[in-house]
């Protein structure tokens, strides 16, 4: 049985969304047949809310709801799943200059892991600091399609998964209701709570999917005519 | 603390405006501007029989009241750059005619984040509207962006 999770996301926890976690469920709901996703990972910005409580809207719509963080480092923005009281007592989550190497290697420690996003992104992804820094070390995937990319970002990020031989995951970066589950990742295992989801990272054994929709072809002709 | 800042900075008041009176014309006019019919806000006979026993500004009605005849002159800045980067408002308890509000303003948090375009250090100030009897009436978040 697969699991497909959407493992980037922001809900109103993040100063710059205003998406409720229960509009994101009802949304998957309404949207299931374009976007088949099981569940959410939310990674407010800079931060770990422990005491956040989703079981209730778990049940209410049937849909899994973990809680990871979206960290800034040396290197750009990264996600770290697993997060426990270990590593926020370790770490200063709202520190933007957070040691990338420092933090990959004690969060593996500590049990979690840590997965770069968006890394074809200019000024805060892993590809743009990788052209004038040593590459780091024990990265075992990155995020390959984020929801939130532009132009040329994805194709920069797959540039990079190919050169390294990183794993490739896959997620929204949703801040908006609307864009919840429009790149997720789809696992072979069944996955049920975090430290499934960490397990399971480590492994590798996983694939980005990209529910975006596509933009239909214009034909030539009809291209001309109304130019 | 990932932004250098003096702590003494937070929950520090730098403004006190002084009261302003809600005149009934005032809130007229300004449910004429937004199209606003509900009675509540515009029918004193109906609004009689409403939740507030008279008419009441909409909630809305909140953020037309300004700082100081410098729009918070005295923010703590950082680099040269920036821009409003919105507000979020809090709507507590109902503004009425003859009300006399005073807006108190703070810095509530100061915050860097890294994007695409570069570092960026946001400022958040929280005014609190109070009327007469020291009744909380609305909070109004306005966040600042700063480019250092």
């Amino acid at each position: 049985m697969s699991t497909i999770l959407d493992l980037h996301t922001h809900s109103e926890a993040s100063e710059d969304s205003r998406a409720p976690v229960e509009a994101y469920l009802n949304w998957i709901k309404l949207r299931q047949a374009e976007r088949p996703v099981d569940g959410i990972v939310l990674t407010e910005h800079r931060q770990f809310n422990r005491d956040a409580d989703y079981r209730r809207l778990e049940d209410k719509f049937g849909t899994l709801v973990l809680r990871a963080s979206e960290v800034e480092t040396t290197y750009g923005h990264m996600l770290v799943f697993g997060v426990n009281d270990d590593m926020v007592a370790r770490f200063d989550f709202a520190d933007v200059r957070l040691d990338a190497q420092t933090l990959i290697d004690e969060v593996a420690r500590m049990g979690g892991i840590v997965v770069p996003c968006h890394p074809g992104r200019p000024n805060i992804g892993l590809y743009e600091h990788y052209q004038s820094r040593p590459p780091l070390e024990n990265v075992v995937a990155v995020e390959a399609l984020n929801g939130g990319s532009r132009k040329g970002e994805d194709e920069r990020s797959a540039e990079l998964i190919a050169k390294h031989g990183f794993a490739a995951t896959g997620g929204s970066d949703s801040h908006l209701v609307s864009l919840i589950g429009l790149c997720a990742t789809k696992f072979s295992a069944y996955i049920k709570t975090i430290d499934d989801l960490v397990r399971e990272l480590k492994t590798g054994n996983y694939e980005p999917v990209d529910f975006r929709p596509r933009r239909k072809t214009v034909p030539h002709a009809v291209a001309m005519e109304t130019r | 603390m990932a932004v250098n800042y003096d702590p003494a900075l937070i929950n520090k008041v730098f403004e006190i405006t002084e009261p302003v009176e809600v005149k009934a014309e005032k809130i007229e006019r300004y449910c004429a501007a937004l199209g606003e019919t509900n009675p509540i806000y515009t029918d004193a006979e109906a609004a009689k029989k409403g939740p507030y026993g008279e008419i009441v500004a909409p909630p809305s009605f909140a953020v037309t009241f300004r700082n100081g005849r410098h729009f918070f002159e005295n923010v703590p800045r950082f680099g040269m750059r920036g821009f409003d980067a919105g507000k979020d408002v809090e709507f507590v308890a109902p503004i009425r005619p003859g009300d006399n509000v005073t807006l108190s303003s703070h810095v509530k948090e100061i915050y860097e984040k890294t994007g695409r375009t570069g570092t960026m250090v946001f400022v958040v100030i929280r005014s609190t509207l109070k009327n007469q009897n020291d009744q909380v009436l609305a909070h109004i978040d306005h966040r600042f962006m700063n480019r250092p």
